[in-house]
């Protein structure tokens, strides 16, 4: 009992110990039963406090030791005695607060510093006394008050009690000077000390406890068609219950209000800093948090550089995902979350909302920096696209979002980052130039058909020509002109070629560098495959690939309607043009050779058939057919329509011209067997052969219809 | 001399350059200018840094009369605003001698074949690092903050028991945070082990901190990535890095190793200077070879920097900038005056403490350059991510880099 009164002691004098050194003391071995106050005993305690004005010693509603705490009451009075004038028992706080009020009113109407300055009067050790009371059963050790079980009344006779201890400091240090307040000053500070030590404690915890309610369901966070939804709730959501904000880690609007209060309080005691930091530390680790919790990881731009494609593709697409919910989900809600609890300090928000996101964004910026650094090659188009679509689509937002100090600077380092992904994309196209170019294989494609490089370059065409407007404004923004045209010196054969097919097609219509891109990758597709044409020593074979092949290009073109656009209809016509003169060419190689065994001349002579001519033309027909059937089975022509206007073109061209030589010539045979032995084919035979052209079998099986 | 003069005359060279028609002959000459002139400026700047020499150099010893030293003393804010700038100068130089006028197709000959993809491959540690010291300079302006508040603090007066507590729960956390192991500050999403560590002043009966004021520790997180090390990044950046053979006509690898070198030492030095992610090991000196002409200066910056990291590895994280230092210094001191504190003060130690919250103002306000030299490493960042583009760009034009598409 002696020990725990003589600990008590000085802190209720106040002005004769260290508060460190007696803290730690009350700290450790805590004697007051007060500090085991649960919130509800609290709260009692504060209706008696403000209510029971004639019951003043009731303060400490101690059931077990009211009489300890009497006696303490009356040892604190002897001590003071000792040392000031004895202030009577602390009469209830409403009263006391009433009087300090008056005191600060009166500390602050004087005006001229050398006139008498009022003596301290007692009520200052009483409110002192009374205040640090509060204070410690608050922040007692081992049961501190947390300020969210607080009700409202309690929390905001709590922060009455501190404000008033504020203000009533700071009177005071106005006349910091006067020998006389000096000690009063220091009680004050030291009560006051203690008070914004609890409350900043409790603001932070506030801080570090927000609500999570989505993530922990973990509802579409991980889906991809889940962006819209996600960001939808935030734009129309202007108040801040908790429906809105779903992915927003913020806090219920009741602590939201205790948090504003609490920094009120604390800028009023001249604790901004304390304020600021803890509320920047405590956000800045929930805003990573939630960063790792959508997914983003934080990768170092070596390591971005040595990861495989496929991983850093997933990455790339969390990113994007990242990159859009931190930008329209959190740091717009990080905005509002700052602005509602430094409401009444606008000048401070923006600093800290600065501080707050300006790390963030650049770290964000950064993954895609490192990514558009990483080594060129075309498969990484798509998704620099999607990262630079993002990054496009993000950066206009920044303006409402960023204060005007940093806006500037945050959008350049995007635009920065944009733009090395747009540079980095035009190098891929060089990329894939350079790609079709060294594709200088000598196998030739089996049977003539469509080329992997031709599939290749255009199902990437096409996929490209899916961005055709990001694309262009790449090409428009980030070709570097220098560049270009080196590209076209060092290229002539290719570069003139082009601009002079691009001028004749188009008539002067002028192309997008994008367009004259696809043209130019088309082009040299074009070159490569008539080299590669000439690697088949039949030309009807060759023909025949060119056809595939243009055929395919032809078709992916029409099939998009982007691309097509974007090579334009004369380039269309064109090609089909072209495409004609192969099929004449085929046909001519192929079949020109073989209808000139059924040609009438030289078969009559004097009006009669010779017949060793005919029967040598018979040999030599079936020979050949039976030899052009056998070959041109083996050809692929795998477009049925292709295939099916060659077939129908040859029949066209063979069956009439076979069934008149037929029907002119086979009477010359006797029936049976000569007939038999030179005539091998009706014309249906013929016509169902033909059909059997170019179906790419190794083994022609004969007749397949049934 | 001022930066931006250099490199405008600079500039106009360059864009004279390239509209003559390059002979051979020109070229070669030029050449030999080009790489000649870019040496000396690398000993003109590095001599630069290394003269404004602090009176002895135990510079963070002598903190009583530190407001006295100059300006930019050895791996002071200002110190390391000259160095960046220097850097950015080299660095543009060295961009005109390896590019402009250039046949690429030296690139793709030795020894730029090897010598280029190692470039490129220590300027992407570059950026990490860059990154890393961004960070490490947000770490520091927290501190400067929690320095603010012991400041204003103990100016009050009378000084009372009030503000000295507050200025020591702030000092504490400040002093807890630099000497604080930066591993655990790292662990990601660690928050359970983090909250342990926001004990502030109720850290339950088992750990009896020697103070109860030693307030709450949470700081800023400044992860690069995980695992990634400072120590082992200057490490790979300069393992392999070998001056070229003397004798030999050696064209652009002298040039390329002359930057690398300068490139190297100072990520190193903002390493050893700024909170940084990992720097267990780094190492105190990279080999240069003595008999180089333009390295001279920088070795003996490097000898000094190393000297004062062998002495200041052990204790924390904090770095060894000046200010850094000597905020410790002071701070430190403060807490031990708050230790002792009893209201009323005696006016000798009002005085004393006076002095020091001078100086730990002085040291915030330099601290206030901290903002542009993050803004300059951000600078820096991107003068690398360009150069490296610019001379990738050079590559693609060598063909080099180009392979056949796998369909």
């Amino acid at each position: 009992m002696e020990t725990e009164k003589d600990k008590h002691l000085p802190e209720k004098s106040g002005s004769s110990a260290s508060r460190d050194a007696e803290q730690d003391n009350h700290d450790q071995q805590d004697p007051d039963p007060n500090p085991k106050l649960n919130p509800d005993k609290d709260h009692h305690h504060q209706n008696n406090a403000t209510d029971n004005s004639e019951l003043p010693t009731e303060t400490k509603p101690k059931q077990e030791s009211t009489e300890e705490a009497e006696n303490k009451e009356e040892e604190t009075i002897t001590e003071n005695i000792e040392e000031s004038p004895p202030p009577p028992p602390p009469p209830d706080l409403g009263k006391v607060s009433e009087e300090i009020d008056q005191f600060i009113h009166a500390l602050s109407s004087i005006k001229d510093q050398e006139s008498d300055l009022p003596e301290v009067p007692d009520v200052v050790e009483q409110f002192a006394f009374l205040s640090e009371e509060k204070v410690a059963n608050y922040d007692s050790i081992e049961s501190p008050v947390k300020w969210n079980q607080l009700s409202e009344e309690d929390s905001l006779s709590f922060l009455e009690v501190v404000d008033r201890l504020s203000k009533l400091t700071a009177s005071l240090t106005v006349f910091s000077s006067e020998s006389k307040y000096a000690s009063s000053i220091n009680r004050m500070g030291g009560v006051l000390q203690r008070a914004m030590s609890y409350l900043e404690d409790e603001f932070r915890k506030l801080l570090e406890d927000p609500k999570f309610p989505d993530f922990d369901h973990g509802n579409d966070l991980k889906s991809s068609n889940s962006n819209q939804e996600v960001d939808q709730p935030t734009s129309d959501a202007q108040e801040s219950n908790s429906t809105v904000d779903n992915n927003f880690p913020g806090y219920y609007e009741d602590v939201v209000s205790d948090l504003n209060r609490l920094v009120k309080v604390m800028m009023t005691g001249g604790f901004e800093t304390e304020c600021y930091q803890v509320y920047l530390v405590s956000r800045r680790h929930l805003l990573e948090e939630t960063l790792h919790r959508l997914g983003f990881e934080k990768f170092s731009i070596d390591d971005v550089q040595k990861m495989q494609w496929e991983p850093l593709e997933r990455e790339i697409d969390s990113w994007n995902k990242t990159f859009k919910q931190c930008v329209t989900v959190h740091l717009t809600g990080e905005r509002k979350l700052s602005e509602a609890v430094f409401f009444d300090y606008p000048s401070i928000t923006d600093g800290l909302f600065s501080s707050l996101s300006r790390g963030i964004m650049i770290q964000l910026l950064n993954f895609a920096e490192a990514v558009a650094m990483t080594k060129r090659s075309s498969e990484k188009l798509f998704k620099f696209l999607d990262i630079y679509e993002t990054l496009r689509d993000v950066i206009p937002s920044m303006d409402d979002l960023f204060p005007k100090e940093m806006v500037n600077e945050l959008k350049t380092e995007a635009s920065l980052t944009r733009t090395r992904l747009g540079e980095a994309m035009v190098c891929i196209f060089c990329e894939l130039e350079n790609a079709i170019k060294a594709d200088t294989g000598k196998t030739t494609v089996p049977g003539g058909a469509v080329h992997p490089l031709t599939r290749y370059t255009m199902n990437y065409l096409k996929y490209a020509s899916e961005y055709k407007d990001s694309l262009e404004q790449i090409f428009k923004e980030h070709q570097n002109m220098e560049r270009a045209d080196s590209t076209t010196e060092s290229d002539n054969d290719y570069g003139n070629n082009n601009a002079q097919a691009v001028g004749n097609n188009q008539n002067a219509v002028k192309l997008s560098l994008f367009a004259m891109q696809i043209n130019k990758v088309m082009e040299l597709l074009d070159t490569n495959l008539e080299t590669k044409s000439k690697l088949y020593k039949d030309i009807a074979l060759s023909s025949i690939f060119m056809m595939n092949n243009g055929r395919y290009i032809l078709q992916k073109i029409k099939g998009s309607p982007e691309i097509n656009t974007l090579m334009g209809s004369t380039w269309s016509r064109k090609r089909s043009s072209d495409l004609r003169n192969y099929h004449k060419t085929y046909q001519r190689e192929t079949w020109g050779r073989l209808l000139n065994c059924l040609t009438h001349e030289g078969l009559n002579v004097n009006g009669k058939v010779v017949k060793p001519v005919l029967k040598e033309r018979f040999k030599s027909f079936n020979a050949m057919f039976d030899e052009i059937h056998k070959m041109q089975s083996m050809w692929v022509v795998s477009d049925e329509q292709l295939q099916s206007e060659l077939r129908v073109s040859i029949s066209a061209v063979v069956i009439p011209a076979y069934r008149s030589f037929l029907a002119r010539f086979s009477q010359t045979f006797t029936p049976g067997r000569q007939t038999e032995k030179y005539v091998k084919y009706q014309p249906e035979d013929i016509e169902t052969h033909i059909d059997e052209l170019f179906d790419g079998n190794a083994t022609p099986t004969g007749k397949r219809r049934p | 001399m001022p930066a931006t003069d250099n490199q405008g005359s600079f500039l106009n060279r360059i864009s004279i350059r390239r509209n003559q028609v390059v002979s051979m002959d020109v070229n070669h000459e030029q050449e030999l200018e080009d790489l000649e002139l870019f040496q000396k400026h690398v000993v003109d700047r590095f001599s630069d840094l290394l003269t404004p020499q602090p009176p002895p150099p135990t510079a963070a010893d002598s903190s009583p009369d530190s407001a006295l030293m100059p300006a930019d003393t050895l791996l002071s804010i200002a110190w390391f605003r000259k160095l960046l700038d220097a850097f950015l100068c080299c660095e543009a130089e060295f961009k005109a001698v390896l590019i402009m006028g250039r046949d690429p197709t030296q690139f793709a000959k030795p020894p730029l074949d090897r010598l280029i993809p190692e470039l490129l491959d220590r300027t992407v540690k570059a950026l990490d690092v860059c990154n890393a010291i961004t960070h490490g300079v947000e770490l520091v302006c927290h501190w400067q903050k929690l320095a603010q508040i012991g400041v204003k603090a103990l100016e009050q007066r009378p000084i009372g028991e009030g503000h000295v507590r507050r200025a020591k729960k702030a000092l504490n956390t400040l002093l807890t945070s630099m000497t604080f192991d930066d591993k655990e500050n790292n662990s990601h999403g660690g928050k359970s082990t983090e909250r342990s560590w926001s004990f502030g002043r109720r850290g339950g009966g088992a750990s009896v901190n020697k103070d109860r004021t030693a307030g709450t520790f949470r700081s800023l997180s400044w992860t690069v990535a995980k695992s990634w090390s400072a120590s082992k990044q200057i490490q790979a950046m300069s393992s392999n890095l070998v001056a070229p053979r003397g004798g030999e006509p050696t064209g652009l690898a002298l040039p390329v190793y002359i930057m690398s070198t300068v490139l190297v030492f100072v990520m190193w030095a903002l390493v050893a200077a700024i909170p940084c992610q990992e720097r267990t090991g780094l190492a105190t000196h990279f080999p240069v070879p003595r008999q180089l002409v333009w390295a001279q200066a920088m070795i003996g910056l490097q000898e000094k920097i190393g000297e004062e990291w062998k002495k200041k590895e052990k204790k924390g994280t904090c770095g060894l900038l000046e200010e850094i230092q000597r905020m410790e210094k002071v701070s430190q001191s403060l807490v031990d005056f708050a230790d002792n504190f009893q209201f009323p003060a005696e006016a000798e130690k009002v005085e004393e403490v006076a002095a020091q919250v001078t100086e730990l103002a002085e040291i915030c306000q330099k601290m206030d350059e901290l903002v542009p030299l993050q803004q300059q490493v951000r600078e820096v960042f991107h003068r690398i991510v360009r150069s490296r583009a610019e001379v990738l760009d050079v590559l693609d034009q060598v063909g080099k880099m180009s392979t056949p598409v796998l369909y």
